[in-house]
């Protein structure tokens, strides 16, 4: 597993260096804008989340271009810890996400003052962020073997607009259960409904990835 | 002898191919080299595929070290070193990175031996894989299956993107291999001319089935091709002709033990045979 991990880390690493240097910027820009306009935060916030957890899915298709998909199968590794590798992967990707979107909104506040009208408002915008990451690979890792390497970049695209749909029809269902004006309580007990949920699919899609790349054939 | 691979009527069909490796049986002892020869498309591969699992195949058994290996049995995989044809590692990776990822898949890997090779094939170590020749990542991959201390070597065309001096070094380095009596190769190869010089065992496929096996001694002492006229070739005793190829003016047959045939068939020129003569005479040629 080891292993595994060290290859996806090398596999992901050229293009999250470039994309963090990007939010690197933009997070310097974000800090120093005046931050009454909070959309600004909401979006770096759950740009570095998706987006990290976006390179580090697309970068299977690196492995795709040599036979290394075949070769690590005649390593001493099973299937279902060639899968799970992956999802750790994502994880740690996500958790840099969440680094880079803590810090950020840290320092504007901290410079700024607090720009959302509930305290509670930063704590959504994380279960955003991880929710459609976690619903993004739950999606896309088992597709990603269902259909093939060479079609990588359109189960992305299914996989990320499929978690914001999921993402957001949750969030109707929660408005539903509890009518405005929430309460705090109800706000955070929302946001506990998408993250559990967001982590049982995430979950659950291992061991179905798993299954079907049991019926792959190389 | 016991062997350390063993195929018994493997089988696999492909749904959108017409492609079918049909009752593949053959057997390779510890301590020997197995060539495995064939023309491309002729099943090498797949019965690759099917040895090590990247293929499930249909029916049949695949015994490696006296035992079917399952996606379960990570220890079976520690003792085998594999290379195929063409990239087998990410074009991202360095050799350093590399070997830092196999030290992190298989216990027994040992770097210094992985170094070692890097430096005797001549490969930079923080050089990424994708500025690397063809023969750079065959070599490359070839250290990769050495540096785990492997017992059985499994070679999809490994020497088939080299020139013929790596060549003849790596064909040295498989000669050192199988010193040890517990270690064996299966060698699939269209360079037919590295099998005779290597190969204790020789097997040749063709369209999915296996025509024959034989050890190499056999075939370049004892086989021969003879070269009939028409009169001649009717002549023969069916029994006696394995293959025969129709040419201009003559007819080449494949026999199994030349000097039988010479005692037996007087007048007819019989020639020794290359491994390459062999695979043409029964894949283009007709059997008896």
């Amino acid at each position: 597993m080891k292993g595994l991990l060290k290859n996806n880390f090398y596999a992901a690493v050229s293009n999250v260096k470039v994309f963090s240097i990007v939010m690197i910027l933009l997070g310097v820009f974000v800090v120093a804008m005046d931050n009454k306009i909070p959309s600004l935060i909401i979006a770096y916030m759950l740009l570095s989340m998706v987006g990290f957890s976006l390179n580090s899915a697309a970068s299977l298709r690196k492995e795709g271009a040599s036979k290394w998909s075949k070769y690590k199968l005649t390593a001493p590794v099973k299937r279902s810890e060639i899968v799970q590798s992956y999802f750790f992967s994502l994880l740690l990707w996500l958790i840099v996400g969440m680094v880079f979107a803590g810090i950020t909104v840290a320092l504007s506040i901290a410079l700024h003052g607090f720009p959302f009208d509930r305290n509670t408002d930063v704590f959504m915008l994380f279960v955003v962020g991880i929710g459609v990451s976690l619903f993004m690979g739950a999606i896309f890792f088992p597709l990603f073997y269902l259909g093939g390497e060479e079609r990588n970049e359109v189960f992305l695209v299914i996989s990320l607009l499929g978690a914001i749909g999921v993402v957001m029809g949750l969030t109707t269902i929660i408005n539903v259960l509890f009518p405005a004006r929430m309460t705090t309580i109800q706000i955070i007990l929302g946001g506990v409904i998408i993250l559990v949920s967001a982590l049982f699919v995430f979950i659950f899609s291992c061991p179905l990835t798993t299954y079907v790349y049991h019926k792959k054939e190389y | 002898m016991e062997n350390i691979l063993e195929l018994q009527q493997v089988s696999k069909a492909f749904p959108n191919s017409n492609f079918t490796l049909e009752n593949v049986t053959l057997s390779l002892p510890y301590g020997s080299i197995l060539g495995f020869v064939g023309e491309n498309g002729a099943g090498k591969t797949t019965t690759i595929g099917c040895i090590l699992n990247t293929i499930a195949k249909d029916s049949g058994t695949v015994k490696l070290f006296g035992k079917e290996m399952q996606d379960a049995d990570t220890d079976m995989r520690e003792k085998i070193g594999v290379v195929y044809d063409g990239d087998n590692f990410p074009a991202y990776l360095t050799a350093k990175q590399l070997s830092e990822v196999l030290e992190g898949l298989y216990t027994q890997w040992d770097n210094a031996l992985f170094q070692k090779y890097l430096e005797q094939f001549h490969l930079a170590q923080n050089q990424k894989i994708k500025h690397y020749s063809r023969g750079m990542t065959m070599k490359l991959a070839m250290a990769a299956a050495l540096a785990h201390h492997p017992q059985l070597l499994i070679l999809d065309e490994a020497t088939s993107g080299l020139d013929p001096i790596m060549r003849d070094e790596m064909l040295d380095v498989f000669l050192e291999f199988v010193q040890e009596e517990d270690h064996s190769i299966l060698l699939s190869s269209h360079i037919t001319s590295d099998l005779e010089k290597v190969a204790d065992y020789i097997t040749f496929i063709h369209n999915g089935k296996l025509i024959m096996t034989a050890s190499k001694d056999d075939l370049v002492y004892n086989y021969g091709v003879m070269r009939c006229k028409e009169s001649q070739f009717l002549a023969l005793d069916p029994k006696d002709i394995l293959a025969y190829r129709k040419r201009d003016f003559q007819i080449d047959v494949l026999v199994a033990n030349a000097k039988d045939a010479q005692k037996k068939y007087k007048g007819v020129v019989t020639d020794h045979v290359s491994v390459d003569e062999i695979m043409l005479l029964l894949v283009k040629g007709e059997r008896a």
